[in-house]
């Protein structure tokens, strides 16, 4: 008995090694275009009056992770989003909270679980994008790693190769990495990967 | 012999506890009293660097751009909080040690970088640094890691400490190879961190935690509020605890990142954080329990 229970464990662990997390969409950015296209478009008129960025650090979409970044000073702090303290920081550090707020209930709506501002350098010239992590929805085996889609919205067109795969300029024919990972053309301008991390 | 077996056991256990204490804990560590001979002014060194000629290439150096090169150093010196060490690196260590480098030896800090950039080599309070080639050729070329792409002394010198000072996280990976930047080959434990520091400052350095055991504090909030006026204090800590990068809650609790304690705080059991780290400060408020929970090292160092 305890043998057949050893030989069925060792099975177990061999197929659900074997299996990695798989996301049940292959088309998660059209199927919610108009909603990640909005709310990248509002954090890019959000963010240049007074940078910040928002996480949500559990599976319920409501504990909130918003860091407010000065020149000087970036503050961190962890809200339930339906708490007070949430507006009443907001109000304190003169954001739009009504903005704000906005982004937080279409993120819910969309499972965008992280929005954050990129600076990156192009012939030593600053230039921007956005980048937003979903969570979507997956079939995980044990022991698997979670996987997130990260999209990266550039402000211009960027060059790709003939597989899609994002490129470093239009005369190299090296990847432009972001935080490690190969990003994957959607549009010319919006880019996706597969990450077993959200940030 | 029943009782000789367990006798057996029980030694073995004993020397592979010992062996563990050993390796993992750091009591308190390192005393390299030179203290200091080294120090200088902001002034001293801006002096100093106005002096040179900012224009000169390096043909050992071939991807560093002068302009880029002294800009940076200069802005080092204006602006020392503003050391980057770039995102998704493993360069946290030593930029948490540049912190500590401009509080001390400013002046030490732009001559060193200067005669690297002219000779390839230099040496920095005994300290002798001859980078590898590939680290030569490597800086200046790092990209997409936020403001360290424009940042050259900054990636030089980043580049340069981490082929100089070595760890056991290091053992698999001591040559460095193009985007070893993000791997083991630029990681730091704990007692790397105390060393590098020890011999760079030539200063008291005290260390309790280890890189897999928590401090064995009772009150760690009042540890840290006793030696924050007088000494430097350095924490390394879990940051993925701070920045969550999954939902997962099972999750195995390591240190990752080094960061300087510069102000702390307790309010209605609340403890307010104020730490430098990646180019200026944050400021977070956690749960005493939370505090105990990141925090595996805390280094104090002599002001």
């Amino acid at each position: 008995m305890i043998r057949n229970l050893f030989i069925f464990l060792i099975i177990y662990l061999l197929l659900t090694a074997s299996c990695s997390t798989k996301i049940i969409s292959n088309n998660y950015y059209q199927e919610q275009k108009e909603n990640l296209d909005n709310i990248e478009s509002r954090y890019e008129k959000l963010n240049p009056i007074n940078p910040f960025s928002l996480s949500f650090t559990d599976k319920d979409f409501t504990i909130i992770s918003l860091e407010m970044i000065s020149d000087t000073l970036t503050r961190i702090y962890e809200f339930n989003v339906y708490e007070q303290r949430l507006a009443d920081t907001l109000l304190k550090y003169n954001y739009d909270t009504a903005g704000v707020y906005y982004l937080i209930r279409k993120m819910q709506e969309t499972k965008v679980t992280w929005i954050n501002n990129f600076d990156y350098y192009v012939n030593d010239q600053p230039q921007q994008l956005i980048i937003l992590s979903i969570k979507p929805k997956t079939i995980r085996y044990i022991f698997s790693p979670p996987k997130y889609i990260a999209l990266a919205y550039f402000r211009a067109p960027q060059f790709f190769d003939e597989k899609g795969k994002l490129l470093d300029s239009r005369r190299t024919k090296q990847f432009r990495k972001i935080k490690g990972q190969v990003f994957y053309k959607i549009t010319d301008r919006i880019c996706y990967t597969i990450t077993e991390k959200y940030r | 012999m029943h009782n000789q077996v367990k006798k057996l056991r029980l030694l073995y256990k004993s020397i592979i506890f010992l062996f563990l204490l050993l390796l993992l804990s750091k009591g308190k560590c390192i005393a390299n009293d030179f203290l200091s001979d080294l120090s200088s002014t902001k002034r001293e060194a801006l002096e100093f660097l106005d002096k040179i000629d900012q224009t000169k290439e390096s043909s050992l150096w071939p991807n560093i751009k002068p302009k880029l090169f002294y800009d940076n150093l200069k802005l080092n010196l204006e602006k020392p909080m503003s050391f980057y060490p770039g995102r998704s690196t493993n360069f946290c260590a030593y930029g948490a040690l540049s912190y500590l480098i401009m509080e001390k030896d400013p002046l030490g800090y732009v001559k060193f970088m200067n005669e690297l950039y002219d000779k390839g080599e230099a040496t920095f309070n005994k300290n002798n640094f001859k980078p590898s080639k590939a680290v030569m050729k490597a800086a200046g070329t790092l990209k997409f890691k936020g403001v360290l792409d424009i940042r050259h002394a900054e990636q030089m010198w980043f580049l340069v400490l981490a082929d100089k000072f070595k760890g056991y996280l290091n053992f698999l990976h001591k040559r460095f190879h193009e985007g070893d930047e993000n791997t083991f080959w630029a990681a730091t434990n704990l007692a790397k961190f105390d060393r590098m520091v020890s011999k760079m400052l030539g200063t008291h350095v005290k260390a309790v935690g280890s890189d897999l055991i928590k401090p064995w504090v009772k009150d760690v909030y009042s540890y840290l509020e006793k030696r924050i006026d007088s000494t430097i204090v350095s924490l390394y800590i879990n940051n993925r605890i701070i920045h969550k990068k999954t939902h997962d809650k099972i999750k195995f609790s390591i240190p990752t990142h080094f960061i300087i304690l510069r102000q702390i705080s307790k309010v209605n059991n609340m403890i307010t954080l104020r730490y430098w780290d990646y180019g200026g400060e944050t400021q977070m408020q956690i749960s005493p329990g939370t505090l105990k929970k990141i925090i595996f090292g805390i280094i104090t160092i002599d002001k």
